[in-house]
């Protein structure tokens, strides 16, 4: 599907509109959202902060036993003597050293205990809320797919929407991560790192700069690269998932066909080409992290030479007596393990940005796949203002109605039909000749191009979809099941509908006598399409399902091809007596279902050639007539009736 | 949600995998590694070496804070550098703090480009490269392009493209295999297994299997020699110093496998769930999406909405609690780690206080004892990890264990010369329904044989027999005079051609579809086999002719050209077996009598077997057999068994000319 522009780039307005887009999937969770990242930062702050006082406490009082500051003494609950030393050295005693050692020990453990044990299930809360997020998008997406014409999925594979709404809809839960959060993140660290470098010299900022701009270019150059790659193996791996659906749902005649061993080698090749580009796509990105990672470590192991020749000349920071809390006045050890660590953050930063731009680049990818479905039009759509549909059904009538699948190609050309109440109306004609087409019209599974279809008058476009499906019911020819029981099935869709009906409208359909005879009787469970039944005993299933909705109108599809005559006959016998105050359309080709209807609209490239009942098109010796005799075949008619 | 809706495939319900299955699954996984010995040995010995440059870190940092910024001389304390640092140190020896930095920020540099040291692990980098959600499908979709690496730099990027391809072969492999084992099922099974639950398998279980490999083989013997190693160097530079931190050090591992191990048995639980919710998820999706026309024209929209919604949401509830499952793991594993730690720094501290240890010294063992407890919890968590590869690995070698049709020893085929002969042949489905009794039938070439009866008959089921999509559960069928119970299923295939009534197209060209029944078909072939079937007529009428495009199922064509098409995909074949069910069905009268009037041509050189209904349709057969309740009732021409005053068939027959 050809959906994406390759060539469109990737820049902040595009990312803004993104983002913006996701806003609504996002909004019912504010509230959660705003608290978990309140927790977190919260718990960050915390860890940053012990860290930050750790360092030097560990190094320079524990270490070398240099007197505590005044905050760090109250922080470890310790007295004034500590603050002094020893008299002569003005170092701490061993003995205290170990005191401070024991305290430290205590606050971590502490703070591990209660603070990372209590914050944990943050994880299990994020991913909660992300969750969220995804599954309302993805409904919203199958429930779209659910919605679209017949004509959009006519043209599209079903495997194509399965991995849209399961693999490309999921990214949305890394829009707030990697496009709204990381970015933040890096940016805040990197002001954040810059002030406290330059607290200790301002010619950091100099190594900080020249990185970012060298992993801006670096990324200009590959993320295009990443981008197509990303698209490439998202396309392959849908096509790969349709291989498979479209494998195993036509498996019979696979088999049949002896093709196992070219469908394997097929899958194979759609396989192999799907994680060429996922492994194209993951090298991309590695020389891409590996470029800026040895730009941003690299201009810091340089800094790191002068931070520690500056301890060795204890130069005065920048730093000065700003902080009481840390005594990192002059260039010491202390001084060096905390800029050193400060500076090895800063410089990751670089990595990180790209790491996240490489990320976006498969985000957008996936986002846009999925927002792709979601944008689609449906041709048929709901009237603004939809009226009821008429109470007590009257007519049905076709005015001039066109249709095409694809422009120049009609189906349709120039219907005009009309049905009223008690009647039944045989639709005959040739294979192609447009007869399902002219059914689904009336359910509105897809609209005329021109022309009118009328209920009692009333324009179908104005009337809404819901109101018509349950006024319609059609059992279909390719007789679609469910893998659900056989009760659920018949009561498809309309869980409204009791046991008794459910029995009754078997019964119509003389399905109840198969049923029966099965072990569970209608709790029997189908498999995979309906497989366990005979294609005769599914035909009376959708006849039942059709029969069951208890509609003013029913279509019923070539309902008996598959049914012997008895059969037949006898179900044909239910359906008259149960349709006499509704409206009837049979598409057939059996003489005996043609012969008993009202009227009979024969079908021949997308016109009705003739109209009329059996009789009256007999007399007139016109198309109905040869084919009544084609069916009949030459000579055997009379063959048969001498054996009455 | 009930337990019986959560496993929503009907074939695979089993739930329990005990310690036994569990070491079995392992060591079939590793059989796999055979297809790729040669990455498998290049990968173990390049993330071996690029073990070695982390453990040179601690030292030179160490170098660093005692000889620049303490500005000490190289022994000052009695500790020893490790032997590999030797001719470094020899170097910088006598250089004075300044040129002894600069030296080791060369090094440093240098390290950085070719192993990235000091770098962020390049596996993290990998493992979010493609954006995924919080489900098991799109992570899964990542672990078949995961490199398992955490090298960097210049080898690691080697490395790291050497481990992608080893993972995708390794999976590939696997899925390939499911794949064709699951086309090869059997018939009857194929009925209860559910599309969706199939796609599950292969796109999102599959790729969980190298995982296995790395998990069992290459990360833990990569973490226990590198933790050897730090112990080994910490036992040379500081055995005499701390004794009792390398005793620590070593007991990490064993602590945290024996704290973990008993979640095991819960951890593949939960993950099993998961993955069974997961397609039964993807189920409904397929189920609603692949039937959109009937489910739009039964108003049942919102109701698949629903279902899905429903089967999401169980989905992702089952995948929280495997990430519930994690977090407590987690703590745990968090507050050994922590109080190993605390006592390390304790006993580390203890030294410097008095002296023994420099504050050199304490940058390299809080380094080494960080690694070390990192990779120990690692090692510790290993097995639990591996459970959701087990259960999703089970998930997969159950179909590949599945009987197959071709299962077994089996001679191949002669052609076939006279015919098929059934031989009191008896069917029962798997629910105990009985379909077919004590069927004798002759079935010659050159004939055209109509089977006809009411519906449920077992005329289905009958001509399923033939080409072996099911086994007779009583009786034999010979062809000519050989046994089919002992044939070759592919070779059966070979001689018989099924087309089936519901019309199951690919989505792509005409071509395509009907190149599927015969690879070496040419154009001229393709031509008179749609000519017979009568799809030539509208096949004429389309803008490209044979390479037109069908759409998904074939919903572009009309029911009754793509049974024309499928027929004609069946002639394609030329096989001497022909079976036919319902050709006519959807046909007018006109296409229909073209049709039969082709197929009785060209049944001359073989059998064909028809199901039908249609009078004009069996009237045109050389032999009608004629079945009612599973029995064969008359066996004959339409003459003959017209003239039986009170025969079945004629009884059928009269039915339908009223």
């Amino acid at each position: 599907m050809n959906d994406l522009d390759t060539k469109e780039a990737l820049d902040i307005k595009a990312i803004f509109r993104l983002v913006w887009r996701c806003w609504p999937y996002y909004r019912p969770q504010l509230k959660h959202i705003l608290t978990y990242i309140g927790c977190s930062i919260f718990i960050g702050a915390l860890f940053f902060s012990f860290w930050f006082v750790a360092d030097d406490l560990i190094q320079n009082k524990i270490g070398i036993g240099e007197p505590l500051q005044p905050l760090q003494a109250q922080l470890l609950l310790l007295d004034g003597s500590y603050l002094k030393g020893d008299d002569e050295s003005k170092q701490l005693s061993e003995a205290q050293r170990k005191q401070v050692r024991a305290n430290v020990v205590i606050l971590a453990l502490t703070l591990v205990f209660v603070i990372f044990i209590g914050s944990s299930p943050l994880e299990y809360y994020q991913v909660w809320i992300f969750q969220r997020v995804n599954q309302k998008l993805r409904v919203e997406m199958l429930n779209k797919a659910e919605h679209l014409s017949l004509k959009h999925h006519s043209f599209s594979r079903t495997g194509d929407a399965i991995y849209r709404i399961y693999q490309d809809s999921a990214t949305i839960t890394n829009v707030l991560q990697w496009l709204v959060m990381m970015p933040l993140r890096i940016i805040l660290f990197i002001i954040m790192g810059c002030i406290i470098l330059i607290f200790f010299s301002a010619w950091f900022a100099l190594p900080i700069f020249v990185s970012i701009i060298l992993s801006g270019y670096v990324m200009r150059k590959l993320l295009p690269l990443i981008r197509q790659k990303s698209r490439q193996s998202r396309e392959y791996n849908s096509d790969l998932t349709s291989r498979i659906q479209e494998n195993l749902s036509a498996v019979r005649v696979i088999k049949a066909s002896g093709a196992e061993d070219i469908m394997i080698s097929r899958f194979e090749k759609e396989s192999q080409k799907a994680l060429d580009a996922a492994f194209e796509m993951r090298f991309y990105n590695s020389v891409l992290l590996l470029l800026s990672i040895l730009i941003g470590m690299g201009s810091f192991i340089i800094t790191e030479y002068f931070m520690a020749t500056w301890a060795i000349t204890e130069r005065a920071t920048s730093l000065g007596g700003i902080v009481a809390l840390v005594g990192y006045a002059t260039w010491n050890i202390g001084a060096y393990q905390t800029a050193s660590r400060q500076g090895a953050e800063t410089s990751l930063q670089a990595w990180e940005l790209s790491h996240t731009f490489s990320v976006a680049q498969d985000l957008t990818v996936g986002l846009k796949r999925a927002f792709y479905l979601l944008d689609l039009e449906p041709e048929v759509t709901e009237p603004a203002q939809p009226k009821m549909f008429p109470v007590s059904i009257q007519s049905i009538q076709f005015e001039s109605v066109y249709f095409s699948y694809q422009n120049d190609n009609p189906v349709l050309a120039g219907i005009d039909l009309t049905a009223t109440v008690g009647s039944v109306t045989a639709i005959v004609g040739g294979t192609g000749s447009g007869k399902s087409t002219l059914m689904s019209l009336l359910l509105r599974l897809y609209d005329p191009d021109h022309g009118n279809i009328l209920v009692n008058g009333i324009n179908l476009k104005e009337i809404s979809l819901e109101a018509i499906k349950s006024n319609i019911a059609i059992a279909l020819q390719q007789n679609v099941l469910f893998a659900l029981s056989i009760r659920d099935n018949i009561l498809y869709g309309r869980e409204d509908f009791s046991e008794t009906d459910v029995h009754y409208a078997a019964k119509i359909a003389c399905a109840n006598e198969f049923i029966e005879t099965m072990p569970k009787g209608f709790s029997t469970e189908l498999g995979e399409r309906g497989g366990k039944l005979s294609t005769g005993q599914r035909q009376r299933l959708s006849i039942a399902r059709a029969v069951l909705r208890d509609t003013p109108i029913l279509i019923l599809d070539e309902p008996t091809a598959s049914l012997d005559a008895e059969t037949e006959q006898r179900v044909m016998k239910n359906l008259t007596i149960w349709g006499r105050d509704r409206i009837i359309f049979i598409i057939t080709h059996r003489l005996s279902t043609i012969r008993s209807a009202d009227q009979i609209a024969f079908l021949d490239k997308g016109k009705i050639a003739e109209a009329g009942t059996h009789e009256q098109l007999m007399a007139r010796l016109g198309p109905y007539s040869n084919f009544v005799e084609a069916e009949q075949g030459d000579a055997p008619t009379e063959k048969n009736h001498e054996l009455f | 949600m009930n337990y019986s809706k959560l496993y929503d495939d009907r074939v695979d319900t089993a739930s329990e995998i005990n310690l036994q299955q569990v070491l079995t699954l392992i060591s079939r996984s590793f059989r796999f590694v055979k297809g790729v010995k040669g990455l498998f040995i290049c990968k173990l010995l390049m993330a071996l070496v690029s073990i070695l440059p982390a453990l040179a870190v601690p030292w030179i940092l160490k170098i660093i804070v005692d000889q620049v910024i303490m500005q000490q001389p190289f022994n000052t304390t009695e500790v020893p550098f490790p032997p590999f640092m030797i001719p470094f140190i020899n170097m910088i020896h006598d250089l004075s703090p300044y040129e002894i930095m600069f030296s080791v920020t060369s090094l440093l540099l240098i390290a950085l480009t070719l192993f990235g040291l000091r770098a962020p692990a390049a596996e993290q980098a990998q493992e979010i490269a493609q954006a995924k959600g919080f489900d098991a499908a799109t992570q899964s979709e990542q672990a078949l392009s995961s490199g398992g690496s955490n090298a960097n730099g210049l080898w690691g990027l080697l490395e790291l493209s050497l481990s992608i391809r080893m993972t995708q072969r390794l999976g590939n492999a696997l899925r390939a295999r499911l794949m064709g084992r699951l086309t090869h099922l059997e018939m009857t099974t194929l009925d209860e297994q559910r599309i969706g639950d199939s796609i599950y398998r292969v796109m999102y279980d599959a790729p969980l299997m190298p995982e296995i490999i790395y998990r069992i083989a290459i990360n833990p013997l990569l973490l226990i020699i590198s933790a050897a190693l730090s112990i080994y160097l910490l036992q040379f530079s500081y055995g005499d110093v701390t004794p009792e931190l390398i005793w620590l050090a070593a007991s990490l591992i064993p602590l945290t496998i024996l704290v973990t191990a008993p979640f095991s048995a819960l951890a593949r639980r939960i993950h099993q769930k998961n993955r069974a919710s997961g397609a039964t998820t993807t189920n409904r999706m397929e189920e609603s999406l692949e039937n959109i026309a009937a489910v739009q024209a039964l108003g049942g929209s919102d109701k698949e909405s629903v279902r899905f919604e429903n089967s999401s949401e169980e989905s992702y509830w089952r995948h929280r609690l495997t990430v519930a499952l994690d977090m407590i793991l987690k703590v745990i594993r968090t507050c050994i780690t922590w109080i190993v730690m605390a006592i390390g720094f304790i006993l580390i501290t203890d030294d410097v206080i008095a002296g023994t240890l420099s504050l050199g010294d304490y940058a390299v063992l809080s380094g080494m004892m960080f690694m070390l407890s990192e990779n120990a919890a690692a090692i510790g968590l290993y097995w639990i990890e591996l459970q959701k590869n087990i259960a999703a690995v089970r998930r997969v070698f159950f179909f590949i264990d599945y009987t197959t049709e071709t299962d077994g020893e089996y001679m191949s085929i002669k052609p076939i010369k006279e015919g098929i002969h059934l031989n009191d042949v008896s069917y029962s489905y798997p629910d105990g329904r009985v379909a077919l009794q004590h069927v004798n039938l002759e079935l010659a070439l050159d004939n055209l044989v109509a089977v006809v009866g009411p519906t449920g008959a077992g005329k289905t089921t009958l001509a399923y027999l033939l080409p072996g999509f099911i086994r007779p559960s009583k009786g034999e069928i010979f062809f000519d005079d050989q046994k089919l119970s002992r044939l070759n299923i592919k070779d059966i295939r070979q001689q018989v051609t099924y087309v089936f009534q519901e019309h199951m197209l690919l989505s792509s060209s005409i071509r395509e579809n009907l190149l599927l029944s015969n690879p070496n078909a040419t154009v001229n072939e393709m031509i008179e086999a749609c000519r017979i079937a009568g799809a030539m007529e509208f096949i004429d009428l389309l803008p490209n002719g044979i390479d037109t495009p069908v759409g998904k199922g074939g919903d572009t064509l009309s029911v009754g050209q793509k049974q024309r098409l499928s027929i004609a995909r069946g002639l394609l074949r030329n096989t001497p077996i022909i079976v036919l069910d319902e050709p006519t069905a959807a046909l007018d009268p006109k296409t229909e009598r073209n049709m039969m009037a082709a197929l009785k041509e060209s049944s001359k050189s073989r059998l064909m077997v028809i199901i039908a209904h249609r009078l004009s349709t069996i009237r045109e057969a050389d032999q009608i057999v004629f079945l009612e309740e599973g029995r064969i009732v008359e066996v004959g021409e339409h003459d003959a068994l017209m003239a039986k005053p009170h025969g079945r068939y004629r009884r059928f027959v009269e039915l339908q000319a009223v």
